[in-house]
């Protein structure tokens, strides 16, 4: 399994219009992608449990890749948090 | 921090009466769900405190431990290790809960979820061809327009062709091909063979196929046997799709599944309920002739409708006028059918679900002017209890009827219309109100609305306490919307994981028009907008709320079978930061469809110079193969 942390700088957090474009990004892997916030964790296929985390700006998040093509996928999607959120 | 999940599994198998006690595991995003085999052996307190178990429910013989997102597919896993069980699918688990269940309840289930979706189809129809053949029996004349021609052959197709529409629910409900059901069916009513409503005044050919004699005589009117030959012919299909090779599949399992269930149908299914119907027949003629056999007959006559049995009467009452004298029949078919009525109004007055009251009420008007099928299959059979208090007010009805010696000048009507060809109108009332009246209030006392209702009522009761006053005041400040809606009722998008109900009252429109390229190219899923009318959200669905964003202007509910469910009221409104939006739920809630759960408020969401349109959205619509929505192309 592969992490990686992030602080969300973009104003309005991990919400519908960001978070749908995570899901794409997510589902494009064949790794299993968890978003964490504290205690709390959701699958990054799922748009409303993600919705559900309520990460704002401030926050910081771990997101947890598990899979086949883990390696791949970790390094893409720290890409898409630093351009989208 | 990190849980340890052997440790878990461990602790769970040593509470939950070890590997011997389970039947079966599966889990969900949050949940471990077994279906354990004696729930004496449970100890629900030790459960409860093991360390990664939030929570523990036990719903209808399965076992649900929430473990959390995560973590529980983990814990599963080590579930398996520890058991050494394999894994189970949802399905299996399901399934394995249902046939803890008694025989008679499952094949209940099995019959009401065929009728449930066709409904629409007979309960208007039954209504219609009640009050055209009343008209036409009323007035004569009508009864050779044209217009009482076109209007008796719409009303009447659905009855016509009820079994085709009964094998393709119920090959859905089996699993079989939809489109190979409606082979069978229409098979069992071809028009090579001779309709079932003519049996007895026309000659019966027969077929020798093998060993079988087999009598060219349709299926009209019949349900069970096409149940059972459709069930059937889904046993058939799975095991040929089993054992077929893939390259031959196509032209194998489609004809041989069709030939071997009509086979079967014609020379097995369809005898057995001829012998039955001629017994019926022979029995029911001897009962008529005294009033106690009356009053039996009054009890038996809905359970011969539910069999297809009830088909050979006209032929007593055909042979009762020929001989010159009354017919004495109608009366008890009067006191039977009526009695479905009583029950059936009352299921429909009593229920809160509204599902149950749109489909009852309509379903007695029919079943009071004599087509008794939307009432029997639609409502009085699938809860039972309605089913026995219209037994007993037939069976009184008829004993009542006999006594007083009634009897009609003609036949083809019963209930309402029959006051046409009745002897004694003033008796005639007497038996139509205490048949229906005994049913009626039976009904209302025996019948209790199901579980499901139950549940969702208990919850909100605790839940009202903590923070009742808030939400109250929240919801003084807008105009007072209902607290359930029936707009819910009409679905707006559906899948072979459930149908969803439209959320708003409003214009729907399909997702690809959704004013925001993100939602109209389905990045978020497939669904619809609605534009709303009223400033007020209802759940589509029964399910749990998973989401409500700090800005609540969008939920997120978790519906059946997982589907993830998005509304999201306007554009952009994310900006308004919770101006105008008043949620009812929190996370965690669980919901009824119907149940109201957000206010908004659209001249704020317009001044603020965002679209208003609710979307409304199955974000992972990609997990199911066949989803429908309103205004697809």
């Amino acid at each position: 399994m592969k992490e990686f942390k992030y602080v969300i700088t973009d104003e309005v957090g991990i919400h519908a219009r960001p978070a749908g474009l995570l899901v794409k990004a997510a589902k494009g892997f064949g790794s299993t992608v968890m978003i964490c916030k504290g205690e709390k964790s959701a699958k990054a296929t799922s748009l409303t449990k993600l919705m559900g985390l309520g990460v704002v700006k401030g926050d910081e998040v771990t997101v947890q890749v598990e899979g086949a093509d883990e390696d791949a996928a970790c390094a893409a999607l720290e890409e898409f948090f630093k351009a989208n959120f | 921090m990190a849980l340890d999940y052997r440790k878990c599994a461990e602790e769970i198998v040593a509470n939950i009466g070890g590997r011997e006690n389970v039947v079966s595991a599966a889990h969900c995003a949050t949940r471990l769900r077994l279906v354990i085999k004696d729930n004496s052996k449970l100890n629900k307190a030790a459960l409860e405190e093991i360390d990664g178990v939030k929570g523990m429910f036990d719903n209808a013989g399965q076992l649900q431990l929430i473990i959390g997102t995560g973590t529980v597919n983990k814990v599963y896993d080590e579930f398996l290790a520890v058991t050494g069980m394999t894994a189970a699918t949802k399905d299996e688990v399901k399934a394995a809960a249902a046939a803890k269940q008694p025989v008679w309840k499952r094949l209940l289930k099995a019959l009401g979820d065929v009728f449930v979706p066709i409904l629409p189809a007979i309960v208007a129809s039954g209504l219609m061809m009640g009050l055209v053949e009343a008209l036409g029996k009323a007035i004569p004349n009508f009864a050779t327009t044209d217009w009482y021609g076109f209007l008796d052959m719409i009303a009447n197709t659905a009855f016509a062709y009820l079994p085709v529409i009964v094998a393709i629910s119920a090959a859905r409900v089996f699993g079989g091909n939809i489109f190979l059901g409606a082979v069978v069916g229409l098979a069992m009513i071809h028009s090579a063979l001779l309709n079932a409503w003519s049996v007895g005044s026309a000659e019966i050919e027969y077929w020798r196929l093998l060993f079988f004699n087999v009598r060219k005589v349709g299926y009209q009117g019949h349900v069970i046997p096409v149940v059972i030959a459709v069930w059937l012919m889904c046993q058939i299909e799975k095991w040929l799709h089993k054992h077929v090779p893939e390259m031959l599949d196509l032209f194998i399992v489609p004809l041989c599944t069709v030939l071997a269930t009509t086979f079967l149908t014609f020379t097995i299914i369809g005898p057995i309920f001829a012998q039955l119907e001629t017994w019926v027949l022979a029995g029911a003629k001897v009962l008529v002739r005294n009033p106690i056999g009356a009053g039996l007959m009054g009890a038996l006559y809905p359970w011969t409708v539910v069999m297809g049995l009830h088909h050979m009467y006209n032929v007593i009452e055909a042979g009762m006028l020929a001989e010159g004298a009354l017919n004495t029949w109608m009366p008890i078919a009067t006191a039977a059918n009526i009695a479905q009525f009583g029950a059936c109004l009352a299921v429909g007055l009593k229920a809160k679900n509204n599902k149950t009251k749109v489909v009852a009420v309509p379903s007695s008007m029919s079943a009071a002017l004599g087509i008794t099928e939307p009432a029997i299959f639609g409502v009085n059979m699938r809860f039972l209890k309605p089913m026995i208090a219209g037994t007993v007010g037939g069976a009184v009805g008829a004993l009542v009827g006999a006594f007083m010696k009634l009897g009609a000048k003609a036949y083809g009507v019963t209930g309402i219309p029959g006051y046409l060809i009745i002897d004694k109108p003033v008796p005639y009332t007497f038996l139509l109100l205490i048949s229906a009246g005994i049913a009626f209030a039976l009904t209302w006392f025996m019948w209790k609305e199901d579980e499901p209702a139950k549940a969702a009522a208990a919850p909100a009761a605790p839940a009202a306490p903590a923070g009742a006053e808030t939400l109250e005041a929240k919801a003084a400040e807008l105009p007072a919307y209902p607290d359930t809606s029936d707009v819910v009722n009409t679905t707006v998008i559906g899948c072979s994981a459930g149908e969803l109900g439209q959320v708003t009252k409003g214009n729907v429109i399909p997702y690809t028009k959704l004013p925001d390229p993100l939602f109209s190219q389905g990045t978020m899923g497939i669904g619809v907008g609605v534009e709303p009318e009223e400033g007020v959200v209802y759940a589509p669905c029964d399910g749990e709320i998973t989401s409500v964003a700090d800005s609540k202007h969008a939920i997120g509910i978790e519906g059946p079978e997982e589907m993830d469910i998005l509304i999201h009221v306007g554009v952009d409104t994310v900006e308004m930061k919770g101006d105008g939006f008043k949620p009812f739920v929190e996370e965690g809630d669980k919901v009824t469809k119907g149940q109201k759960i957000l206010e908004f408020d659209i001249s704020k969401i317009k001044a603020a110079g965002h679209p208003d349109t609710v979307v409304f959205l199955l974000t992972n619509s990609d997990d199911y193969e066949d989803v429908t929505f309103t205004g697809q192309e």
